[in-house]
């Protein structure tokens, strides 16, 4: 139950595991250009995949759609961090200067809102960038410096001109056979299958 | 202009400088209205500022400052227009091209507002309480010496110079960038964007002072011995959100009557959200500022401006403006969705434009009254002046193109969206 979560999790993410009997992580399969690219991801959505990716040396207009993304859900964590920076700004200044240790400087409050205000700001601006940073990072499975696709060769293009989309084994609709017919038929130049053996080759 | 569309007749001038060129415009950028949709306003307009005048028999110096209040919220708007319209040249902007037309009629409500400021020269005796000349007689109870060092700046001539200075500046920015863009519809003229720029480049700075020093002259100086450099900015700051807010309700309203279809859409509301939404926050950052360096400074001189806000009634009105400005529209706007939906968006514009007015409303009447509230004449005055403005926006806009169709950029701005 916790591992079924902790897979859903990750897969959101877009972390996806290997199959245990073969270590098959999935297929790659190659396209010729952005906008094929994104007729396949809009198929593959259609088909009802949902553990799958697509790479490409830009990003691409609509992508987010034709994938079925949806909307960032960066700004909660954003918002959650600002309200934490609220709490702590607010609570630090007061425990510094009223309780902890308290001056009197030229009679002004020990501790009042109005100087404190700029602050409480500064603090909830910077907690929600550490949460947005925070929460870009964990919501793309970042940081990742192993990943089963670095094991194509072909892969290398994606930094360059390759258009690539992949199709995770995790996947409940994945078939190995299926799926890379699927992929040839909505206009894959080539189809390769990863496998996570865990070996680093030299 | 050269000879692509004709200058308007002077009777028809003060509303609207150019001939109609509504037959040129396209289709789908047409206005189909009747002359009811200006007609109604300045109608209502007209019956309001009536009614005002039966309230000025009654008690002139209340009418004087309603009247000031009501005035400063359609000049400040106007003002917001002109500086959203040098923003959107300056950058280039695509994303406004569809509903920059709005601004660019709202403009040209300078000449109309300077024809309408008349009642405020026969109101300065009860506005403005450095006009008294007892104040300036050495020797005498009534002598005031800070006023008296003022003087070389706060005199009647002098007063009177600059405001005549700052609308003639504001009118020549508003005619270029108004008629620029109506002859753009006629002649696309590749030069005229560039030209647009250029207007916008020198008309940034040129408003930015007019402005600071404009609403020093005609709001700070119901005070006369407080002062706050940071104030231009503040009165700037309600003025741009006023005119972002009308821009999306003039465009809502216009949809709503069938023009516009698929031309504005969710994404342009949704920039236009942004905007109000930032304007919000930038609102609260300058007000802020200025009540916090006057708390820290704690100098009696200044601090007196915001006790007279604090008591009698002001408070409420204080705390008011802090949530009803500043935290539930900040706390309410944050999500997306209410930027992309038109009526929860029409409700946040209509709010902050009435917020916008209860600022002024804050910011002069408590010159007049030590009771916190609110006289009928405020609402007669405000809403008078501002339903014949708003009468005059849309008598341009039904008498040219919805939109600034030979817009090189309004292809880009048709197919916007928020990546």
């Amino acid at each position: 139950m916790i591992d079924d979560l902790t897979r859903q999790v990750k897969a959101s993410m877009g972390i996806f595991e290997s199959r245990e009997e073969d270590d098959v992580y999935g297929l790659l399969a190659e396209f010729s250009n952005p906008s094929t690219l994104m007729h396949a991801a809009e198929s593959v959505r259609e088909r009802g995949y949902s553990h799958f990716d697509t790479h490409s040396p830009f990003p691409i207009h609509g992508m987010d759609r034709a994938m079925g993304l949806g909307n960032s859900k960066v700004g909660y964590f954003t918002f959650g961090g600002g309200l934490t920076g609220l709490i702590v700004g607010y609570w630090l200044q007061w425990w510094t200067a009223a309780v902890d240790y308290p001056l009197n400087i030229s009679g002004k409050p020990l501790f009042a809102i109005e100087p404190s205000i700029p602050i409480i700001f500064e603090v909830v601006v910077l907690f929600s960038a550490f949460g947005a940073v925070a929460g870009m990072f964990a919501l793309n499975g970042l940081p990742r410096p192993y990943h089963p696709l670095f094991y194509s060769e072909r892969f290398k293009k994606a930094t360059d001109d390759g258009f690539f989309l992949h199709i995770a084994a995790s996947d409940t609709q994945f078939d190995q056979n299926d799926t890379a017919q699927m992929l040839r038929d909505i206009g894959a130049l080539n189809v390769e299958l990863i496998q996570d053996d865990g070996v680093a080759d030299a | 202009m050269k000879d692509s569309v004709q200058r308007s007749s002077l009777l028809t001038w003060l509303a609207d400088p150019l001939q109609a060129t509504r037959d040129t415009a396209k289709r789908a950028f047409q206005s189909t209205t009747d002359r009811r949709v200006w007609l109604a306003p300045l109608g209502i307009g007209v019956a309001l500022l009536v009614l005002s005048a039966i309230g000025f028999a009654a008690d002139p110096e209340q009418f004087y400052f309603s009247y000031l209040i009501g005035w400063s919220f359609s000049l400040s708007i106007a003002i917001g227009g002109l500086f959203f319209l040098f923003f959107q040249h300056l950058t280039r902007a695509e994303w406004s091209v569809v509903v920059r037309r709005i601004p660019e009629a709202l403009v040209w409500a300078f000449p109309a507002l300077f024809v309408l400021g008349i009642p405020i020269l026969f109101g300065m005796h009860d506005l403005y309480h450095w006009t008294h000349e007892e104040l300036y007689v050495e020797g005498t109870p009534e002598y005031d010496a800070i006023l008296a060092g003022k003087r070389a700046y706060l005199n009647t001539p002098f007063w009177i110079g600059r405001v005549v200075f700052y609308f003639a500046a504001w009118t020549l920015i508003a005619y270029k960038l108004y008629t620029l863009s109506v002859r753009q519809d006629v002649d696309p003229d590749t030069d005229i964007p560039a030209q647009q720029r250029t207007v916008s480049a020198w008309g940034l700075p040129l408003a930015a002072v007019t402005t600071a020093f404009a609403s020093y002259d005609l709001l700070m100086s119901t005070y006369p011995h407080w002062f706050s450099t940071i104030f231009g900015i503040y009165f700037f700051s309600g003025g741009f959100l006023g005119a972002v807010c009308l821009i999306s309700v003039l465009s809502m309203s216009m949809q709503r009557g069938g023009m516009l279809k698929n031309v504005v859409t969710k994404e342009h509301y949704h920039d236009l959200g942004k905007f109000t939404f930032g304007f919000v926050v930038f609102w609260a950052y300058i007000a802020f500022s200025q009540y916090m360096l006057i708390w820290y400074g704690g100098i009696p001189e200044e601090t007196v401006w915001y006790k007279y806000r604090m008591e009698y009634g002001w408070g409420y009105h204080s705390a008011a403006l802090l949530l009803g400005h500043f935290i539930i529209p900040f706390i309410l706007m944050l999500p997306r969705f209410v930027k992309r939906s038109r009526p929860i968006l029409a409700f946040w514009s209509v709010w902050l434009l009435g917020m916008h007015w209860f600022d002024l409303h804050w910011v002069v009447a408590p010159v007049l009254n030590e009771q916190g509230g609110f006289h009928w004449l405020d609402f007669a005055c405000w809403l008078g002046l501002f339903s014949l403005i708003v009468g005059l926006v849309m008598y341009r806009l039904s008498r040219h193109a919805l939109v600034p169709q030979n817009d090189p950029r309004l292809a880009q701005s048709l197919r916007f969206e928020n990546a």
